[in-house]
């Protein structure tokens, strides 16, 4: 949460002799981090991130008491002054209530009221009026200035009603019913969806939107005379949600939502109203009311020396543990081995375990002051991720050959589902997309090539080639979650055999064994079954190997036909021979013979049968085809001896006669 | 005259003629294996001696043979210092093998993988499709918290969503290994509702993993710092700062100085433009928190441990500098050509 404060706020509760650059510095190590400062007539102004779980240091008090503790351990004079949790408050007593109020059960943790009257509305003094100007907020008026000013300087929103405007016998606290509208002070009309925390008063109109923002129908203007002064503490929950629902994010919800403490309620409740009779001259007119249905119950949290200082990896002795917890509030009570600490009431939310103590210790003794070391940790050796490895060895061989790789978004359109002809009932869909760019998850990578490639379409000279590995997603039925399969996708332009020779030799680099390619009975369906392959590897289907439909290309709106590869790679990885076997090689050179089969099959058949004619058949090499006529170059040989021609004769002529049968 | 001594003498005449007539390398090659070669002249000679001949003799052709190998020598190294006839124009260009590339993504990944393999991290890959428990619950995110009703998230359905941080490969990894020690980097595409200029829907972090006895905060800073100097360069430095995240305790958000301006903040006296104050923001660290290591199967009073998790694309753009984190993205081969 960002906050900003002026230097002389801060100071009014720290008394250091640190420069606001040295604060800005030491602080950002320690604290809350301060992501910058400027000077502005004599003044600085800081940016603050206050941590998300520490709303006790959004305000000047709270990041003072943070300095306070931090500049000490740079031995840098600093000290907590003015801190609210040491005043005696006293409130009048005897007066009458002029207002009544209902709390539904829940909903609040502490309410605080009071009325004050003969108040006169004018401007506020130039000092406050520059004060919220540096801190971002509108100067509006002497009363309601105060409450924003006590807001930065103690970090508790309150709130001030024109109380001649309310109907006060009956003012109930209640979650908000669907559909009600609240008009708030920057006159927007708020549809409420109902839970939302709302003020009723006798009259039924609701006069606020509790800790976001105050009703229009109440609001202090130039002509109040009396006003009805809250001090509350909400439900975090409550307030966070209307403020997301209803896009308002003022800085009273960024602090309520965060369960700011209670215990300072009735000390900003007294500043508020020491600062109105000064400023506004007004007179108390009530007593106070403060419902508090469960108050606060001090809690406390033990550490152990011992243990800290393993925990934090080096020895802080116990007199500076116990200094540096008290310097932020904790009441210490420590033996010669361990620690209670009693929990002050703004740090009751964060604080919880010993390792939250030990993160005070560590930080305000600062994390700058340990060494860095490296842990020694005795780890069992594990077999190698053969997955991971295939895929960076897949990626270097391609690049290697020319193809670039691209990294695409697992999320995609229903449009390019649509144009790829499949069916988005396979894809994960998001309940909350970003955009209709981004609305299902991949089911297949190649429709996003294909889109790489309309992209490149005409920008680069000579041929596109692309390819891709990242995980495709795949509904499985048993489970809500689906399969994340590691899938590789290549996409070039040029010949189709060029493509499907890389392929081939790509496998065999991989060491994966018997490929074969079939003509695909059912391939996916952006791929031309009339010229698409399986590609398996003994018998198991690692992908497809094909050119893509024409009607998807025209499609996407590619010109070319370029060649597709889409492979599996846990299938891939799986067929792997990860621990290859020496063969001898022949002593006996090979003879080459060329060979012309006319046949009817596919080439790929005849160079099966070709092959399984004999065991001394070592390579067949294509040469070409004129029409059913096709010729090969085989390789003889023999590990045994050098084949004599008649032996090859004899074989070429019992290959021509399987193909004559 | 001794037979043998005039044969030593005509086979040296002999050898002085071819020599003078050779006219290439290949035949100087040829004359070596004429006279020194098994089976050549001289070779053939000493063959001829009876076995225990007069050592004299053996001694003279011993010298024809040095003679004949100085010559020998000699007229190769003439031939080799020959000047070539052919003069080849060696800026003429090369004939290009095809190259791609390497995105940006997978280099990056493969030096983060290798920084961590070398202090005994093993890389893991845990799912980015997620169940509530790992993704939030287990992480010590109860239903109700704050941290949940972000709008970075997107849900597939109530209980499903696409991971936004790679922390569930904590509770993965100590399910996977039962006990201590772990020590891993879980690399992953995560995904967050966001898209402008440093943030893209899809991007990818690493998760590393710490769990053993006595693991304490000097241990983060020291694998920390190991690897901002492995990756930005020795002269980085490194700080904590604290934070906060539901699943560890304490937090930190982790910053690296910054190389333009040299941690300074200032170049030339003006505010450094990437940085703030001279350092940049790395990510987000943190001691396990012990409900996190209870989740996890394991037992927080007898084991501690840090984890960290950084965005890939983050570190890539504070090492080269790119404008906009969107170009990573870009599909355009004219980028991509450029790595």
């Amino acid at each position: 949460m960002d906050i900003i404060l002026t230097d002389r706020s801060l100071r009014k509760f720290l008394e250091t002799s640190a420069s606001a650059q040295e604060i800005a510095q030491k602080v950002s190590l320690c604290g809350p981090t301060f992501d910058g400062f400027h000077e502005v007539d004599g003044d600085f102004i800081y940016k603050i991130e206050a941590i998300t779980n520490r709303v006790d240091s959004a305000s000047a008090q709270g990041v003072a008491r943070e300095a306070a503790a931090i500049l000490t351990q740079f031995k840098i004079p600093a000290q907590l002054i003015n801190d609210p949790y040491q005043d005696k408050i006293k409130f009048p007593l005897g007066l009458p209530q002029p207002f009544h109020f209902n709390f539904d059960q829940n909903l609040v943790v502490r309410f605080a009221a009071i009325s004050l009257e003969n108040i006169s509305i004018k401007p506020s003094p130039l000092a406050t009026q520059k004060f919220l100007e540096n801190c971002g907020q509108k100067p509006l008026n002497n009363c309601i200035d105060i409450t924003n000013e006590l807001t930065i300087l103690y970090g508790l929103p309150s709130h001030i009603f024109d109380l001649d405007k309310l109907a006060t016998q009956n003012l109930t606290i209640r979650e908000s019913r669907p559909g009600e509208v609240v008009i708030t002070l920057d006159h927007q009309v708020n549809q409420l969806s109902g839970g939302d925390l709302v003020i009723e008063d006798t009259s039924g109109r609701l006069i606020d939107l509790c800790g976001i923002m105050g009703g229009e129908v109440a609001m202090v203007d130039d002509h109040t005379k009396s006003l009805l002064l809250i001090v509350p503490v909400y439900h975090p929950a409550k307030i966070r949600h209307s403020s997301l629902y209803l896009q308002k994010r003022t800085l009273a919800a960024q602090i309520y939502e965060k369960g700011p403490d209670p215990e300072l309620c009735l000390a900003v409740m007294s500043k508020a109203i020491q600062l109105i009779k000064e400023r506004a001259g007004g007179e108390i007119s009530s007593s106070l009311l403060d419902y508090y249905p469960s108050p606060y119950k001090p809690k406390s949290v033990s550490l152990d020396f011992n243990w800290l200082n393993h925990f934090i990896g080096i020895d802080i002795d116990n007199k500076t543990v116990i200094s540096i917890l008290e310097s932020l509030g904790f009441s210490v009570d420590a033996s010669a081995t361990q620690l209670s600490c009693l929990v002050p009431s703004w740090r009751y939310h964060d604080i919880n375990l010993k390792e939250d103590l030990a993160e005070e210790v560590a930080r305000i003794y600062g994390y700058y002051r340990l060494p860095s070391l490296i842990p020694t940790v005795t780890v069992q050796p594990e077999p190698k991720n053969l997955l991971l490895e295939t895929e960076l060895k897949i990626k270097k061989y391609l690049a290697c050959h020319g193809l670039y790789e691209v990294y695409n978004s697992s999320l995609i359109s229903q449009s390019l589902i649509d144009r790829t002809l499949q069916s988005s009932a396979q894809n994960l869909k998001l309940q909350n997309a970003l955009s209709l760019d981004y609305q299902y998850l991949r089911h297949s990578l190649i429709p996003s090539s294909l889109e790489n490639h309309k992209h490149n379409q005409g920008k680069v000279s000579g041929l596109i080639k692309t390819f891709e590995v990242a995980h495709t997603y795949q509904k499985v039925v048993s489970s809500q979650l689906p399969h994340e399969l590691p899938t590789l996708a290549i996409l070039c332009e040029g010949n189709f055999l060029d493509y499907k020779g890389l392929l081939e030799t790509l496998l065999t680099f991989l060491q994966v064994r018997k490929i074969d390619f079939e003509p695909a009975q059912n391939p996916p369906p952006y791929f031309d079954p009339a010229s698409t392959a399986t590609v398996t590897s003994d018998g198991l289907l690692l992908g497809y190997l094909g050119l893509p439909k024409k009607l998807v290309l025209r499609n996407i709106g590619l010109e070319s036909s370029p060649t597709a590869i889409e492979i599996n790679l846990e299938n891939l990885v799986s067929k792997i021979n990860s621990h290859p076997i020496y063969e001898p090689v022949s002593e006996y050179p090979n003879l080459l013979e060329d060979i012309t089969i006319k046949s009817k099959y596919l080439l790929g058949d005849i160079i099966k049968i070709i092959k399984n004619t004999s065991d001394l058949i070592k390579e067949v090499q294509y040469l070409g085809s004129y029409q059913q006529n096709h010729s090969f170059r085989v390789s003889f040989g023999s590990h045994q001896k050098n084949l004599q021609q008649s032996e090859v004769n004899t074989l070429k002529k019992s290959i021509q006669q399987v193909f004559q049968t | 005259m001794d037979t043998k001594l005039t044969a030593i003498q005509t086979i040296q005449g002999e050898f002085t003629l071819d020599l003078k007539q050779v006219t290439s390398l290949a035949q100087v090659d040829l004359l070596s294996t004429r006279y020194l070669g098994k089976h050549g002249q001289i070779n053939t000679l000493f063959k001829t001696l009876p076995i225990k001949s007069d050592p004299q003799t053996g001694r003279k052709i011993n010298d024809l043979k040095s003679v004949i190998e100085t010559k020998i020598t000699e007229k190769i190294n003439q031939f080799l210092s020959l000047p070539t006839s052919t003069t080849f124009d060696v800026t003429t260009p090369g004939t290009p093998t095809p190259l791609g590339s390497l995105h940006l993504i997978t280099q990056a990944i493969e030096e983060i993988e290798n920084i961590f393999l070398s202090q005994g991290f093993v890389r893991r890959r845990y799912p980015e499709v997620e169940t509530d428990w790992y993704y939030a619950e287990g992480l010590n995110i109860p239903p109700d918290h704050p941290a949940r009703d972000d709008q970075e998230t997107f849900f597939i359905d109530q209980d499903i969503v696409l991971t936004a941080h790679t922390s569930n490969g904590q509770l993965h990894e100590m399910e996977l290994k039962k006990a201590p020690p772990i020590k891993m980097i879980n690399i992953g595409k995560t995904y967050r509702r966001q898209i402008d200029a440093s943030h893209t829907p899809m991007f990818h972090q690493f998760e590393g993993l710490v769990v053993d006895k006595d693991i304490n905060i000097t241990h983060l800073l020291g694998i920390t710092e190991f690897f901002a100097k492995s990756y930005f360069g020795s002269d980085r430095r490194t700080r904590l700062r604290p934070h906060h995240f539901q699943f560890t305790e304490p937090s930190f958000e982790i910053d690296v100085s910054c190389g333009l301006c040299n941690g300074t903040g200032l170049i030339a006296k003006n505010a450094c433009k990437i940085c703030k104050s001279g350092w940049l923001e790395l990510g987000g660290a943190g001691m396990v928190h012990p409900q996190v290591l209870k989740n996890g199967g394991l037992n927080p009073d007898q084991c501690t441990g840090f984890a960290f998790g950084w965005g890939v694309e983050r570190v890539l753009m504070m090492k080269t500098q790119l404008p906009d984190l969107r170009l990573v993205y870009s599909d355009d081969i004219r980028f991509l050509k450029q790595f």
